[in-house]
């Protein structure tokens, strides 16, 4: 059965938890995955997924279909992401998990990895909306006008957090984007 | 255009000409024609896209966070909160937020206009007397109605 978002949710504002829990498999992958990239951390990437996965619940009842139920969730993710930056410092965790491509051998995987790592360090040090604006434009694949959207900021403000972020990725990084 | 401008230009736009803004993409593109310079500033901006993008890419496989996260939601959920009163959606969709402080000032402007001129406070003391003292020459109702101060005879 396809349920459309907004059905699921009127089902949800009922008390169907069926429904709720067909929702939070639909949604969470993704949700998960931009909290891991805005916070650069994986456990408290799970906690913010969690807490907004559980105000889908909560909320369901108010809910009002004025925008559709994924763009609700990323705005309610990317809040709960800089509150979490705003309040308590964090600790980086190294990236975990990679998927090894067997096409490649060992030194050159190594290779790719020590990369990926240095890229993501270098992400992982900037300041939190600089950070999002990248991570919701590049991972996301959204426009300026749809960051400027989701950070409650105008166009030009998302500019200008992209050109400094970059700045910092090109200064961090040094010659390892070079390097190809 | 000078190359500085193009850098900045990329950062604000990214690397994809299919994103760049149709306004700039013909300066942007006199350039990259003619200045080897602009081509080596694009090559880097379209290697640290690719890495940017790359990141958010390894985000999306995992597996085991998802399934995590699914097993702490499974046990017993939150009461959910009650149901507000159903405004209709056009009024909920009303942007009231960049009109109140415009409008409390404006109420408090009202208020304080009013309290003024109630109070009196708005006019000097000696005036006040001075427009007491002048007062029955001005009124005209005193002059037509009120009785002759000497014989009492009305108008």
């Amino acid at each position: 059965m396809d349920e459309t978002d907004e059905a699921l949710m009127a089902r949800i504002a009922k008390g169907d938890e069926r429904a709720y829990h067909l929702l939070v498999r639909r949604h969470l992958p993704a949700m998960l995955g931009l909290a891991r990239r805005v916070l650069g951390n994986a456990a408290d990437a799970e906690d913010v997924a969690q807490e907004a996965m559980l105000r889908v619940w909560t909320h369901a009842p108010r809910w009002q279909p004025l925008a559709a139920l994924r763009t609700w969730l990323t705005r309610v993710v990317v809040n709960l992401c800089l509150d979490r930056k705003r309040r308590a410092p964090w600790v980086a965790l190294e990236a975990a998990g990679e998927i090894v491509d067997p096409a490649r051998d060992v030194s050159e995987q190594t290779e790719v990895d020590e990369r990926e790592r240095l890229v993501s360090a270098a992400i992982n040090e900037l300041p939190p909306r600089q950070r999002t604006a990248i991570v919701l434009t590049y991972s996301e694949g959204m426009s300026n006008a749809q960051v400027a959207e989701f950070l409650d900021t105008t166009v030009s403000a998302v500019e200008t957090l992209l050109v400094r972020g970059k700045q910092n990725l090109r200064r961090a990084l040094g010659n390892v984007i070079e390097e190809d | 255009m000078t190359n500085e401008q193009f850098q900045i230009f990329l950062d604000r736009n990214g690397s994809d000409p299919e994103r760049w803004p149709v306004v700039d993409r013909p300066a942007a593109e006199r350039l990259l024609a003619g200045d080897i310079k602009a081509r080596t500033i694009l090559q880097a901006a379209q290697r640290l896209d690719a890495a940017l993008a790359h990141h958010g890419r390894d985000a999306h496989d995992d597996g085991a966070a998802t399934a995590r996260v699914l097993a702490r939601l499974s046990g017993p959920l939150p009461r959910q909160k009650a149901q507000r009163w159903r405004l209709p959606t056009v009024l909920l969709d009303w942007q009231f937020a960049p009109a109140w402080p415009r409008v409390a000032a404006l109420c408090a402007c009202a208020v304080i206009g009013f309290a003024i001129g109630l109070s009196g406070v708005d006019r000097r003391i000696d005036g006040l007397d001075q427009a007491y003292a002048s007062a029955p020459s001005n009124d005209l109702g005193s002059l037509v109605f009120e009785p002759e101060a000497l014989t009492g005879a009305r108008p």
